[in-house]
C-alpha cells in the first residue's frame, strides 16, 4: 500500500528516483546529528553559564509594573493592542494566523516545486508567507525594544525615569494621551470596510479583463485559472486580512484614527 | 560513493582489529545485535536493528543532508525538547508549585541548590531556543517548499506543534511565580477574557450570560485573578498535559516524515 502511494505520486518523490545520490544514514546522518547534538549542548551551557535567566521580586498582584509585557513571543499581539481592541488582536488574529498557515498547502498551486529554494513559480506564495512573517517579528522587535512605561515609544538606549514621561518633549504626540485619536463616522467606516472587502476581492478578477496586455495580466490569469474558485476566496479573504492589519496601523499612526467602525456590540 | 572497501593503512587494520575484538563478543553483540559497522550491509543493519535508530531510513538523499538545506532545525527543536524534559525533571525535584513556597523555591535553586542556577538558566534559555528555532524549521520548510504533496497534513501538524510550544513556553512563564511572569501571564490570559461569546469583556458575551466568573478566562486560571488555583494550573498543564501531547504529535509529526519521504528536488 505505501509503495502504492509512492509510486501513484512519483512526481513528488525524491525516494522514487533510483538514480538519485544516496548514502548509508550510518555514520552519514548520524555524525551530523551527533555534532549538532554535542554543538547545541556546549552551546546552551556555555551561554547559562554567562546569562542568567531573569528573576524578578516575589509577584504581588496589587503592584502592577509599568509597562507589563507578555512574553517575546506573544508581544507581537500584545504590540496589535494599540491599534485594536483585544478581541481582534488576541482572538481572532491569532486564530487566522493558525488558520492561514495550516491552509497554506491546500491552497498551494505549484506542487511539483518542492525540495529546493525557488524563487521563480512561487513568487507570489513567498511574497505573501515573507511579508507575513516580517510583520510578525518588526511587531516583536517594536513590542520588546521600543515600548516603555505606558506601552509609549522609547528607544532601548535611552536610560527614563520610572513612568518615564519627563522625556517626552511637548507637543510631540508620542503619547497616546497627546494625540487626539478620533474614530471615522459609522458611514464612511461602513463604506471603507465594505468598500475594501469587495473591491479587495473583485479588482484582481476584473483586471485582467481591462488590461488584457498587461504583463501582469498574464501572470494573474495563469494564476487565477490553477487556483478556481474557492481557493481563491479563501486566499484573497486572508490577504485582505493581512493587509487590512497594516492598513488599520497605517489610519492609526498616520492619521490618528482610534475605530474605523464603532457599532453597539465590537469596534473594529 | 564507492561502496567497496579500501586499501586500509596500519591504523586503519589496527583500529578493525580492537574493534572486532570489541564488537565480536558475546555481551555485545546481545545488545546492539550487528557488530562492527564496517560493510554496506551492516551499516544498513545497524539502523534497521535499532530501536532508537530505526526511526531513521538506512540510506538518505545526499541532497537533504546538506546543512544549507535541512539547517538541522528540527532536529534542534527535538534535541532542545529532550534538554528541556532532562532539566525539567530535574528541577521539579525542587520546585513546589504553592502560592507562598513557589517563589522561595527559586532562591533555593539560586542559592541552597548545588548547579541550582545553571539548571535554571539551560531550562530557561533552551525554551527560548525552542520556540525559536520552531518558527525557523517552519520557515525553513515553508521556502524549500517542502510541505507540498504527500505532506499537507504533517504541515499542519507541525503548525499544532508550533501552538503547543507557545503553550509550554507561556506555561512556564509563571512558575517561577516573580512579578515578570505574573503579570506576562496576567496580560496574556486577560485576552482570553476577549473571546467572543465566551469571554465576560468579548462581544456578544451576554448571549450566554457569561461572566467573569464563568468566562474562559475562569476556566484556564482557575479564579478570577492569577493566584493559587492558576499557579497549579500552569504547573500541571507545564509539567503533564503539554508534554504529553506534544510528545504525542511529535511520535505522529516524524512517523509521518519518514511515510511521506524526504523533500527533494525533482
Amino acid at each position: 500500500m505505501a509503495q502504492d502511494l509512492k509510486t501513484d505520486q512519483s512526481g513528488y518523490m525524491l525516494m522514487n528516483k533510483p538514480d538519485y545520490p544516496r548514502v548509508s544514514t550510518f555514520p552519514n546522518l548520524v555524525w551530523v546529528i551527533l555534532l549538532m547534538m554535542l554543538f547545541i549542548t556546549v552551546l546552551l551551557w556555555a551561554v547559562s553559564f554567562v546569562a542568567n535567566a531573569p528573576l524578578e521580586e516575589m509577584s504581588e498582584w496589587a503592584k502592577t509594573p509599568n509597562p507589563a509585557k507578555a512574553p517575546w513571543y506573544f508581544i507581537g499581539l500584545q504590540e496589535l493592542l494599540v491599534y485594536f481592541d483585544p478581541w481582534i488582536a488576541g482572538v481572532m488574529i491569532p486564530n487566522q494566523l493558525i488558520t492561514g498557515l495550516i491552509l497554506i498547502p491546500y491552497v498551494d498551486v505549484s506542487p511539483t516545486i518542492q525540495g529546493r529554494y525557488a524563487w521563480e513559480g512561487r513568487k507570489f506564495a513567498i511574497s505573501v508567507f515573507t511579508f507575513g512573517a516580517i510583520m510578525w517579528f518588526a511587531l516583536i522587535v517594536v513590542g520588546q525594544f521600543l515600548r516603555g512605561p505606558s506601552w509609549q515609544v522609547y528607544w532601548p538606549i535611552i536610560d527614563y525615569d520610572i513612568g518615564g514621561h519627563g522625556w517626552v518633549r511637548e507637543g510631540m504626540p508620542l503619547k497616546q494621551g497627546i494625540t487626539k485619536l478620533k474614530s471615522m463616522s459609522m458611514g464612511a467606516g461602513a463604506t471603507l470596510i465594505l468598500g475594501y472587502s469587495f473591491f479587495g476581492m473583485v479588482l484582481p478578477l476584473v483586471i485582467p479583463k481591462m488590461f488584457p496586455k498587461a504583463k501582469l495580466t498574464r501572470a494573474l490569469k495563469g494564476y487565477l485559472d490553477v487556483l478556481g474558485p474557492i481557493k481563491y476566496f479563501v486566499v484573497q479573504s486572508h490577504i485582505l486580512m493581512i493587509l487590512g492589519v497594516l492598513g488599520k496601523i497605517i489610519l492609526r499612526l498616520g492619521f490618528n484614527v482610534k475605530y474605523i467602525l464603532e457599532t453597539p456590540w465590537f469596534k473594529i | 560513493m564507492s561502496e567497496k572497501p579500501e586499501e586500509k593503512s596500519g591504523i586503519g587494520k589496527t583500529l578493525d582489529f580492537l574493534a572486532g575484538l570489541l564488537t565480536s563478543n558475546p555481551i555485545y553483540k546481545s545488545i546492539f545485535r550487528v557488530g562492527w559497522p564496517n560493510t554496506v550491509l551492516k551499516r544498513m543493519a545497524v539502523m534497521r536493528s535499532s530501536f532508537y535508530m530505526h526511526i531513521f531510513p538506512t540510506k538518505v538523499g545526499k541532497h537533504g543532508l546538506k546543512l544549507k538545506y535541512c539547517w538541522c532545525m528540527g532536529g534542534i527543536v527535538f534535541f532542545l525538547f529532550l534538554l528541556l524534559t532532562i532539566t525539567g525533571i530535574l528541577l521539579m525535584f525542587y520546585y513546589i508549585p504553592d502560592e507562598n513556597r513557589a517563589f522561595q523555591d527559586m532562591k533555593d535553586l539560586q542559592f541552597m541548590v548545588p548547579f541550582g542556577v545553571i539548571l535554571r538558566n539551560m531550562h530557561r534559555w533552551a525554551a527560548h531556543g525552542m520556540v525559536f528555532t520552531v518558527m525557523l524549521h517552519m520557515m525553513r520548510v515553508f521556502y524549500t517548499g517542502s510541505y507540498k504533496p504527500p505532506r499537507q497534513f504533517n504541515w499542519a501538524v507541525g503548525v499544532l506543534l508550533l501552538l503547543v510550544t507557545f503553550l509550554l513556553s507561556f506555561t512556564g512563564y509563571l512558575l517561577p511565580w516573580d512579578q515578570l511572569g505574573f503579570w506576562a501571564v496576567t496580560v496574556g490570559t486577560n485576552m482570553a477574557s476577549s473571546t467572543p461569546v465566551i469571554g465576560y469583556e468579548g462581544p456578544f458575551h451576554e448571549l450566554l450570560g457569561v461572566q467573569i466568573d464563568n468566562d474562559i478566562r475562569f476556566a484556564l486560571i482557575g479564579g478570577t485573578r492569577i493566584g493559587a488555583n492558576a499557579l497549579v494550573r500552569a504547573y500541571v498543564w507545564h509539567c503533564v498535559g503539554l508534554p504529553l501531547i506534544l510528545t504525542a504529535m511529535m511520535v505522529f509529526h516524524f512517523w509521518r516524515i519518514r511515510k511521506d519521504g524526504f523533500s527533494g528536488p525533482m
